[in-house]
């Protein structure tokens, strides 16, 4: 079994799916802690990949079966220091927010557990495919469950939400797609065979418009997933309609597939694309970041306010991304978990409350702190957390991310972009204290004004007990970072220097090539390489 | 000294003690007896306090032992790092560190907070969150501690937004009010500003000095390393990176420590217990800005702009909050005003140049304000007065409150500059740093700033003296005004009475300590005559290891000044104040100002309702906007767009599928036309390939075609019709076309067939290689044909791994040679050519130009892959 863990890790949430279906519908409660058991071992397992060395770059857990031969299609996973605390996310939030479901879901347990199971699927294969072919399978596979979590355990516009989402999201795998079938058209144009291999596809240098096209369509798929600004619109209306549980996976990981897809693919495919476009989808970041965030505060639905203020976290995340350099790209990274856990935990309190009064509107509260004491305490740091407040998990992201961009491209000062972007992303800061003290203010402060809240009862055994890992990686992620750098960096730092190595590779390049192969250029007539000249001389 | 051999685990704990209590009290202490809360809440501080002597007595002694910078450190662990763009990491550590600034300033804050927790068991004993208000009292001691005792930015910031955080907390802390618990918000975002600043000016000094620790900055600042211009500034006149630095982080400073532009939250803080006011503006809090500036002192002397503003920002501020606290009614918005005022003074006389000073003034204010404030809660506790009291309903209260009275008195002195109390020294000092500016003759931009610094601080102390004596006289003199029978009925408590002891014991030590502390300061010239009472005031020579500033003057005129203006200013603010309002009950000022003005400065200056209308406002319109208009526009532009036009083109489809045959019928005849015509004439097209080392020539396939060849386009067929679409030809030289020649650059892949004459042409290189031009000084490269072959001219450029430079190169047909960094390969061109016939008769030609693979002539090895289609 530990030879192939990472087969394992889809294994299990695939079988466990399929023993929930034969499971009888009736017996509600054996289904609700089968699933919960077989996520929580699934989650005993993903930290097995712990047991790593990652003091270098390159995969870990590598597993390599042909699966299609003809068309270069192979079963290929891998974790490297990139996608290893997200697999980690992954199979932590997964059963917090499967538990933290069972006060809203009360109708077809059976199918929801099964749903989740299969997204846990999904999710978990996309971040540990390296294979482009393997990576659109279960990019694609994890709509579905969403889909139906969505449209029938959903809030009153569930369809047109499940709708909205289901297409929004297609329409950019699409074009992902067609980027994906050029590429290893091209590869094999020159090489002679068809590849999906990730690590073979990246020696393929492109010359600057089809890199532009194509990491255009790859950009489309993954900001629209992330979400950036404009393509935000469809997170709002799925994250007001989504069970709790929906939500909480969707912020907490679904979001991250988007950025994880510019790390793992985009920018090593397209490095001389990323190098340009790059800074505009950072200083459309940074645009969402106060977007989101002024959204935010006006919003009066609790769950459409955090669903704005994901749309501003995930614009830091984009401007660390982009600003290409270690403790950017590590931010970024790092923000990624934090994002997961506090918007999660964020969501997971929204649902506790919508739980109680079936409302999440913010005039139907107020001095709620009198009422639910420990549920304000927990509100209040996380809120904390989501502001950036030093000690908690926040800070040490947002700080990394704006120090990355602040250093991003050597000088300072106010006639360099980047500069500029980092002031404006460190208003942010500002901002983000003020919608969450706004809502912070609107729920718990002042007197109870409601009578329907004055007997809502306080946090209950079963919420406790999906917050408080949450809190507890707020804190341990604030205060001791750096067991969880120390993993990503090297990878990090490897990412940063392909990366420069790529990007000169495919600079002014007008044909395309593969490094490393001896190149059968159609125009040339007939491969020549370098080498042979030179023993000619001799 | 950055590295310390020794671990000093003391600091650490004196950290600890105040972060346990807050997490038990905090987490279990509503289930406790609020005995055990209090023993918990109070001992920690005690503890901490404690541990601070021993650790400042052992620095005492490292500095009476000639240790000039002498330093304790802890280092905790690795927090994180950076990597800079140099490539050099930059760790953050947790680590802490106790010198003579910072070693003041823990004693102060466990000293002074210690107090004030002692004073609070008796203040707050009757209210429901009692072990609430402790956990949060421990934990603003703890972050303050944090603040004071990081040894770098990143780890001070976390104590700064923690402080932050726990005055959000402990202003709101009666929550049930949604007014105190927006004044928490206010204070929270006031400082996220500030915040801002103090982010951005962080980030400079890292990427200049290439570390976060003070001492590194300081040791950068001082070598000279922030004295270059600003990179990339739009405007001409360029500032010095420390000026820019120093300004975001006054920023910051102006946030925390209630200066303008940001000191609108201090005021409303009052909505807090009033335990917490002490705290807030005497022991913590307001102090780190003060602190933070004294820190880096080094890097802020160097930049002359910075402290101009940061100077004249002080005054400014002393000035606004002094008028304002003169129109005042209640207790502890006066208190609350004379705090920014006083603050003011503080960074005045930062901004001259003497840092030690104004730290000096922080050091005495600890302890009056605090006093103060504890004062004015004693009286609130008495009289029952919730939230605030209203001087104007008080009076005579001396009788009821002896020790309150006399230990208030103290400080109204202190704070006024009274002879010989502790405020008298500080504030002389800070007077005197200003005229010894304004006496400058080497810079006039300091001399104006002096000037505009003596006369504004002097107006302010006088205002100082006022506001404060008219407090006293109107609260503990004169009959008391709530009394039984007296006022309008809706004064307070009619039996005012003495505060508990657990009360009035910090009272007393805090009063005392108003008096006396200011001797630690005592000038080493005396005013008057000058006599020289030491080689150095003590406080001076203490801060002098950490604390950069200028050298205070010895010149007489000067000292003597100073000391004159502090005098006349206390006497003239005590006088008036004695004359208007001694035993008085109304506010004469009030009714002989003129209305409007009178109104103006005591709805403060309309500051708030003007940021209200011009940012917040604004702000919110916007945010309101983007609200609304992102799931109406934006959503409608990316979604419902797209979605209409999905629709409609499905309605346009939609028409044909009408059901009426006869359309049917007409689409069918169309298909089958199109279908026809395009069988109608053969496709030709040719294609070259290689199998096992043959060259092959391949026809497009179709039904029924028949083709026929002429591999070398010589006109001739080379045999009849066949269906064979596959055809392998040999070539000999007869054959080729054309030479060209090959050339590719390696480097960036690219490559090009130069068609060639008889004639000598340049070669245009550059197209393949853009470095091609700029590394080779050379004459262009140019080719011709020669004899059969190719001949190139180098003009000076070498073949590769040649030492000299031959003239004319002749090339080998098919074989590659280096010149630079370029292979150049001379290749042959035939052109092929197929006839194809269909089953109607009709019959297509194709041509197409092929390059022989290299070596083919005479030893065929290689592809033969065809280059542009010639037409059919």
């Amino acid at each position: 079994m530990m030879t192939h863990t990472l087969t394992w890790l889809l294994l299990v949430p695939l079988l466990g799916s399929l023993f929930i279906l034969i499971m009888p519908k009736q017996n509600e409660g054996a289904i609700k802690g089968a699933s919960l058991l077989i996520m929580l071992g699934e989650f005993l397992l993903s930290l097995r990949l712990l047991w790593a060395d990652y003091s270098t770059a390159g995969y870990r857990f590598v597993e390599q079966v042909t699966w299609v031969e003809s068309l270069g299609i192979s079963y290929k996973l891998g974790v490297d220091g990139l996608s290893l605390w997200l697999v980690l996310l992954t199979t932590a939030l997964t059963p917090v927010a499967l538990y933290a479901s069972w006060g809203g879901v009360t109708t077809r347990i059976k199918e929801y557990a099964f749903s989740f199971l299969m997204l846990e699927l999904g999710m978990l294969g996309a971040f540990v495919a390296l294979d482009l072919f393997l990576f659109y399978v279960f990019w694609e596979l994890m709509l579905v469950p969403m889909y139906l979590i969505i449209g029938i355990w959903g809030g009153k516009d569930r369809v047109y939400a499940a709708l909205k989402f289901f297409i929004y999201t297609f329409v950019g795998s699409l074009l992902m797609l067609v980027a994906i079938l050029y590429i290893v058209n091209t590869y094999e144009a020159i090489a002679g065979y068809y590849t999906f291999d990730l690590e073979k596809l990246t020696t393929l240098v492109l010359p600057a418009v089809p890199q532009y096209l194509l990491f255009g369509a790859f950009a489309v798929a993954f900001a629209i997933k992330v979400p950036m600004f404009p393509f935000h619109t469809w997170l709002p209306d799925a994250h007001v309609q989504a069970p709790t549980g929906g939500s909480i996976v969707l912020a907490a990981v679904l979001l991250k597939l988007g950025i994880y897809g510019f790390i793992r693919f985009a920018m090593p495919l397209f490095p001389v694309a990323s190098q340009v476009i790059g800074p505009v989808l950072a200083g459309l970041g940074v645009l969402g970041i106060i977007y989101g965030a002024y959204a935010a505060w006006v919003q009066r639905d609790l769950k459409k306010l955090v669903a704005y203020s994901s749309v501003s976290h995930m614009g830091f995340i984009l401007l660390g991304l982009f600003a290409m350099n270690r403790h950017g790209v590590s931010g970024a990274i790092l923000q990624m978990i934090n994002h997961g856990v506090s918007t999660g935990a964020l969501f997971l309190l929204v649902g506790v409350i919508y739980d109680r009064r079936h409302s999440r509107m913010l005039d139907d509260f107020g001095g709620l702190a009198k009422v639910m004491p420990w549920y304000a305490t927990v509100f209040v740091i996380v809120t904390m957390s989501s502001i950036g407040l030093p000690g908690t998990n926040g800070f040490v992201g947002e700080f990394m991310i704006l120090a990355g961009s602040f250093f991003s491209r050597g000088t300072v000062g106010f006639g360099n972009t980047w500069f500029v972007m980092t002031l404006f992303a460190a208003t942010g800061v500002i901002f983000a204290a003020v919608y969450m003290l706004h809502a912070v203010l609107r729920m718990f402060w002042g007197k109870v004004t409601h009578e329907e809240n004055e007997g809502l009862s306080d946090l209950n055994r079963r919420e406790t007990i999906a917050l408080i890992p949450l809190v507890a990686l707020v804190f341990w992620i604030g205060l001791y970072p750096k067991f969880f750098l120390d993993k990503m960096n090297p990878s990090v730092d490897a990412f940063i220097t392909d990366f420069s190595v790529r990007y000169q590779e495919s600079r002014g390049v007008s044909n395309p090539r593969i490094v490393g192969l001896q190149a059968i250029d159609p125009t040339d007539g007939g491969a020549y390489a370098w080498a042979d000249d030179k023993g000619d001389e001799r | 000294m950055h590295e310390e051999p020794t671990q000093q685990l003391s600091l650490l704990l004196i950290i600890l003690f105040p972060l346990a209590g807050a997490a038990i009290n905090g987490l279990f202490g509503r289930r406790m007896p609020k005995g055990l809360v209090s023993f918990l809440g109070v001992g920690a501080v005690a503890v901490s306090f404690v541990l601070a002597i021993l650790s400042f007595i052992s620095l005492f002694g490292m500095r009476s032992d000639g240790v000039h910078e002498a330093a304790l450190t802890y280092q905790f662990y690795e927090w994180f790092s950076l990597k800079m763009p140099s490539g050099a990491e930059v760790p953050i550590n947790v680590r802490f560190l106790m010198d003579s600034l910072s070693g003041v300033m823990t004693l102060v804050v466990t000293g002074i907070g210690g107090l004030i927790h002692l004073y609070s068991v008796g203040y707050m004993s009757e209210d429901d969150g009692y072990a609430r208000f402790f956990a949060y009292l421990n934990l603003f001691t703890a972050s303050m501690l944090i603040l004071v005792l990081g040894s770098s930015l990143p780890v001070m910031f976390v104590g700064w937004e923690g402080v932050g955080l726990c005055s959000y907390l402990l202003i709101g802390f009666w929550y049930e009010n949604r007014e105190y618990a927006a004044a928490g918000r206010k204070a929270f975002v006031a400082n996220r500003v500030g915040d801002f600043g103090v982010l951005i000016g962080m980030f400079i000094l890292v990427g200049v000095a290439g570390s976060f620790e003070f001492a590194d900055i300081n040791d950068v600042a001082l070598s000279g390393g922030f004295e270059d211009g600003f990179p990339a500034w739009p405007f001409a006149a360029v500032p010095s990176l420390a000026t820019v630095a120093c300004l975001f982080l006054f920023l910051g400073c102006t946030g925390k420590s209630a200066q303008i532009p940001l000191y609108v939250w201090l005021p409303d803080a009052m909505a807090g217990p009033t335990p917490v006011s002490a705290l807030i503006h005497a022991a913590t809090m307001v102090t780190a800005g003060v602190y933070l500036c004294c820190r880096l002192s080094p890097l802020f002397i160097s930049s002359d702009v910075a402290m101009a503003v940061i100077a004249v920002t002080g005054t400014l501020t002393a000035l606004l909050a002094a008028t304002i606290a003169v129109t005042q009614h209640e207790m502890k918005k006066i208190l609350a005003y004379s705090t920014v005022s006083q603050l003011g003074f503080m960074f005045a006389a930062v901004g001259v140049g003497f840092f030690a000073a104004g730290f000096f003034h922080v050091f005495t204010h600890a302890f009056f304000k605090a006093c103060l404030f504890l004062g004015a809660g004693s009286v609130m506790h008495s009289v029952h007065a919730h939230g605030d009291a209203d001087i104007y309903k008080l009076g005579g209260l001396k009788k009821y409150m002896p020790i309150t009275r006399i230990t208030f008195l103290f400080s109204c002195l202190a704070i006024a500059g009274f002879p010989f109390s502790s405020g008298f020294f500080s504030k002389d000092e800070i007077l005197l740093g200003a005229a010894a500016q304004a006496f400058r003759d080497d810079d006039p931009l300091m001399v104006g700033v002096g000037w505009f610094t003596l006369i504004g601080l002097t107006l302010g102390a006088i205002m100082t003296g006022f506001y404060m004596f008219r407090l006293y006289f109107l609260t503990f003199t004169g009959e008391y005004r709530s009394a039984e029978g007296s006022g309008d009925g809706h004064g307070y408590d009619a039996h005012p009475h003495e505060s508990p002891p657990s009360m009035s014991i910090p009272l007393i030590v805090l009063g005392v300590g108003a008096l006396i502390v200011g001797f630690l300061g005592i000038p080493h010239i005396a005013p008057g005559f000058g006599w020289h009472l030491d080689d150095y005031s003590w406080w001076g020579h203490w801060m002098e290891a950490s604390v950069a500033g200028h050298e205070l003057p010895e010149d007489l005129f000067v000292i003597n000044l100073a000391s004159g203006l502090a005098l006349m200013a206390m006497l003239i603010g005590i006088g008036a104040a004695w004359v208007l309002y001694r035993n008085k009950s109304t506010d004469p000022i009030a009714e002989k100002a003129p209305k409007r003005v009178y109104q103006f400065i005591f709805d403060k200056w309309r500051v708030d309702e003007f940021y209200q209308a011009v940012i917040i406002n604004p702000i919110k319109s916007v945010a309101t906007v983007i609200g609304r208009s992102d799931l109406t526009f934006v959503d409608a532009l990316l979604t419902r767009l797209p979605s209409l036009n999905a629709r409609g083109l499905g309605q346009i489809l939609a028409r044909f599928q009408n059901g009426v045959v006869q359309t049917y019928g007409m689409v069918v005849v169309v298909g089958v036309a199109a279908v026809m015509a395009m069988f109608w004439m053969p496709r030709a097209q040719v294609e070259g390939q290689l199998e096992r080392g043959n060259l092959q020539l391949v026809a497009s396939p179709g039904l029924g075609y028949e083709y026929r060849w002429d591999a070398n386009s010589d006109g001739n067929f080379d045999g009849a019709w066949s269906t064979e679409r596959v055809y392998s030809p040999t070539y000999d030289a007869g054959d080729v076309r054309e030479t060209v020649l090959y050339v590719r650059s390696p480097r960036t892949g690219a490559s090009h067939h130069f068609e060639l004459t008889e004639e000598w042409e340049v070669l245009p290189l550059d197209s393949l290689d853009p470095r091609w031009r700029r590394a080779k000084n050379t004459l262009p490269v140019a080719a011709r044909l020669h004899e059969g072959g190719v001949q190139l001219r180098l003009n000076g450029a070498k073949k590769f791994g040649a030492s000299d430079s031959p003239e004319l190169l002749d090339l080998t047909m098919g074989r590659g040679t280096a010149v630079e960094n370029l292979l150049v390969v001379p290749r042959q061109k035939i052109v092929a050519t197929v006839e194809v016939r269909n089953a109607f008769g009709n019959v297509a030609t194709a041509s197409r130009n092929m390059i022989l693979p290299d070596g083919y002539l005479p030893q065929p090895h290689a592809a033969l892959v065809g280059e542009k289609e010639a037409q059919p």
